[in-house]
């Protein structure tokens, strides 16, 4: 144990000597959040719709006046009325509304009035967004063109809708995206702190000096990790500040079960980088290797952005060997549902296991280098 | 010329020499490509709903099986709990609850006098807004759709995209990211290591000029880039179906144009860096707002004017916008001309700045 002490001992010496990466372990996590936490918003606005009205009649303008009230549409008339998919192609909109004639005299008598709306199948953020927000302005376009339907007798096979936003009434989409962020960033940093320390000893070669000592394998392993350890534990935290103080967040759970399941995820975070730097030796390998495997799938598979829910099976699967995918439950169920640690219990124990095999993997890896 | 060229040989035959190196080169974009292009949708699907009603309110039974029936929802663990703790352990994503007395009854009711329609009530997890909105939709369009078709019919076609495949969404972003990824990883690395070598005195002390060194140190990664960009299209192509409806030529000279900036970019970063652990950090630094602004997470255009400007000096989004457009839509002159505009602009200050830096870094 002694012996782990003065190999953190020595460790820290290191971090402390570069205060560029020190500087930028604890400062880079809090402006990534901030800035992040303000810029990401899903809600799509200002979707440039170009309305070619063939139809010219109070209820066609009232047709595309509907849009425009919905807040979501930048109306702006059409640019080729010869062929109006061509405002997509050039990009001059991002929708395209095309009121057919006769639409008000349809409209009126009852029969099915039509009107087409062209989307942009190249952006999956706009197109996406404006199917889910359709069925509202259908509705809207109903009761402002043909109230008689919604206004007569007839109200056999309405059923309308109360719905409750629970945990975050006012759907604000920072709450959402800032406990992510926070496990995201924080993580990844995680593994790039670790990935280069002992492949950097390899290649100047005080490794070897290192192994002359009768220091056990799991004493450097152990000794390498725990300053990091405390190094990303103290990000995490800043972090977990700016989402209070800066994003106003609530927190309902309890903050001995965050920051325990936290120390379990930066474990499996450093403990990655570690065995990446042990297995392949050679710094610009061992870089190009954390970041493969970190930054891309922890931003697009552990379900930060794009749900996990909706992958294929075989891929949901394979989101489970990424820690981040993990603790984002955690994180999320912690700050705003008040989850306990029986909720959390599956995911707190996949990251213990994670935790252990890692370092073992880590451990045993170096034995074997000493035998060779 | 011949030293500059020897130089580069010699730089290329050590990137491609170790093993590693090779599966780092060649067969990760592959691998990277084919999985996030099969993984990703932002479609909000699977929605687990938990209902609760009374046994004999057949209203409330035909309009949960139209919730099941619409592809969006599948039922919910944790029967028997009461719903907001339902939702609350993590079993339910919603819940909908009929009235007390019965759906069916409410619904007598309201036909029978002139009381108010009869309503369910939904319970959304809103810890995830995004979700919670897109289930808030759903459930409005079920209940809408019940009551039969109003007058007005919105025919909506996407175009490009007809089938609205995620993949065809997300490859041709996936492949700007990966190549992007790729090339920076490879050059941000240089310099750093070798001054932390010491063999850059080495480099210093040869007979060749700052200008050689240069072009020794990013052409093979260029060359490299340029190949994967290839790989990676022609998978894009094979594996995916992805449309190619621009032209090839117009794809590798954006490509080209971007390859240079990100090695530049790349090579920028590995002249400032003291070390190799800084140089991995100024990557990180560089590559995860790029990967986040680039268009493909979520929409630039909402973002505040601010923040809006660093986006805009994102080479990534408009590599992302390039691509999208040639293979999707055969490539507007207009679009394709600002895009490859705005790149090259880029593409001449950053290799301007890294080769100053690079020659300030030698002397």
């Amino acid at each position: 144990m002694r012996r782990a002490l003065s190999v953190a001992r020595k460790e820290v010496r290191h971090v402390l000597r570069d205060p560029f990466t020190l500087a930028l372990a604890l400062g880079l996590p809090v402006l990534l959040v901030t800035f992040f936490g303000f810029a990401i918003d899903f809600d799509v606005g200002n979707i440039r719709l170009s309305v070619y009205d063939r139809d010219r009649t109070p209820a066609s303008r009232r047709l595309a006046e509907v849009f425009s009230a919905s807040g979501y549409f930048n109306v702006q008339p059409g640019v080729h009325p010869e062929a109006p998919s061509k405002d997509l192609d050039a990009e001059e909109a991002s929708a395209v509304l095309i009121i057919e004639p006769r639409f008000y005299e349809k409209a009126k008598s009852g029969a099915e009035a039509k009107a087409q709306l062209l989307l942009d199948g190249a952006d999956n953020t706009s197109a996406g967004t404006v199917l889910g927000y359709l069925s509202g302005i259908q509705n809207a376009a109903q009761k402002r063109l043909a109230p008689a339907l919604l206004s007569g007798g007839n109200k056999t096979g309405f059923i309308s809708l109360k719905t409750r936003f629970l945990f975050n009434p006012e759907l604000n989409t920072q709450w959402f995206t800032v406990p992510g962020l926070a496990v995201i960033v924080v993580g990844l940093l995680s593994i790039m702190l670790t990935a280069l320390t002992v492949a950097r000893e390899w290649e100047n070669g005080s490794m070897e000096l290192l192994l002359s000592t009768p220091v056990e394998p799991a004493e450097i392993v152990l000794g390498k990790l725990s300053p990091y350890v405390a190094l990303s534990l103290s990000a995490l935290l800043i972090v977990y500040l700016v989402a209070r103080l800066i994003f106003r967040m609530p927190f309902a759970g309890s903050h001995l079960l965050f920051f325990g399941s936290s120390l379990l995820f930066l474990v499996a975070c450093l403990a990655q980088g570690l065995l990446i730097s042990v297995a392949v030796r050679q710094q610009q390998i061992a870089m190009q290797l954390s970041i493969v495997t970190s930054l891309l799938p922890s931003m697009l598979l552990s379900g930060f952005i794009f749900p996990v829910e909706s992958m294929p099976a075989f891929f949901q699967y394979f989101t489970m060997i990424l820690p981040p995918r993990w603790f984002l439950a955690v994180s999320r169920g912690v700050f705003l549902k008040g989850m306990g640690a029986v909720e959390l219990a599956g995911p707190l124990a996949v990251l213990l296991l994670m935790d252990i095999v890692l370092i073992t993997a880590a451990t045993k890896r170096f034995k074997r280098d000493l035998e060779t | 010329m011949n030293t500059t060229g020897a130089f580069i040989r010699k730089e290329l035959t050590q990137a491609v020499r170790d093993k590693r190196m090779r599966l780092v080169l060649f067969l990760l974009p592959i691998l990277q490509l084919t999985i996030f292009g099969f993984a990703i949708s932002t479609e909000v699907r699977n929605i687990r709903l938990g209902t609760d009603f009374e046994p004999n309110d057949f209203l409330a039974r035909q309009t949960v099986e139209r919730f099941f029936s619409s592809g969006w929802f599948v039922p919910a663990d944790g029967e028997g709990l009461e719903p907001f703790e339902r939702i609350r352990a993590g079993f339910a994503d919603a819940v909908l609850v009929a009235p007390r007395g019965g759906l069916a009854r409410a619904a007598q009711r309201a036909a029978g006098g002139p009381s108010s329609l009869p309503a369910v009530q939904l319970l959304v997890d809103a810890s995830n807004a995004f979700r919670a909105r897109s289930v808030e939709r759903y459930a409005q369009s079920i209940l809408s759709r019940q009551a039969g078709p109003g007058p007005i019919v919105l025919d909506v076609r996407v175009l490009y995209n007809p089938a609205l495949e995620s993949s065809v969404f997300m490859v041709p972003g996936v492949m700007s990211m990966i190549l992007c990824l790729i090339t920076i990883i490879l050059t941000s690395m240089s310099l750093a290591r070798e001054r932390e070598m010491g063999t850059l005195e080495t480099i210093i002390a040869a007979p060749v000029s700052d200008w050689e060194i240069l072009l020794g140190k990013t052409v093979p990664y260029v060359l490299l880039g340029m190949v994967d960009a290839l790989l990676i299209g022609a998978a894009a192509v094979v594996i995916f179906g992805v449309p190619m409806k621009g032209s090839w030529a117009v794809l590798f000279f954006s490509a080209f144009v971007f390859v240079c900036t990100t090695v530049s970019a790349g090579t920028l970063i590995s002249t400032l860096a003291a070390n190799q652990q800084q140089a991995l950090m100024g990557a990180f630094m560089f590559l995860f707002p790029a990967v986040l602004m680039s268009g493909l997470m979520f929409p630039v255009e909402s973002m505040p004017a601010l923040i809006r400007l660093a986006a805009y000096a994102n080479p990534l989004k408009y590599f992302v916008a390039l691509l999208r457009n040639v293979m999707l839509k055969g490539g507007d002159a207009r679009v394709v001309g600002t895009n490859l505009a705005a790149l090259a602009a880029m593409a001449a200050f950053t290799v301007w700045l890294s080769a100053r830096r690079f020659q300030r870094t030698l002397n």
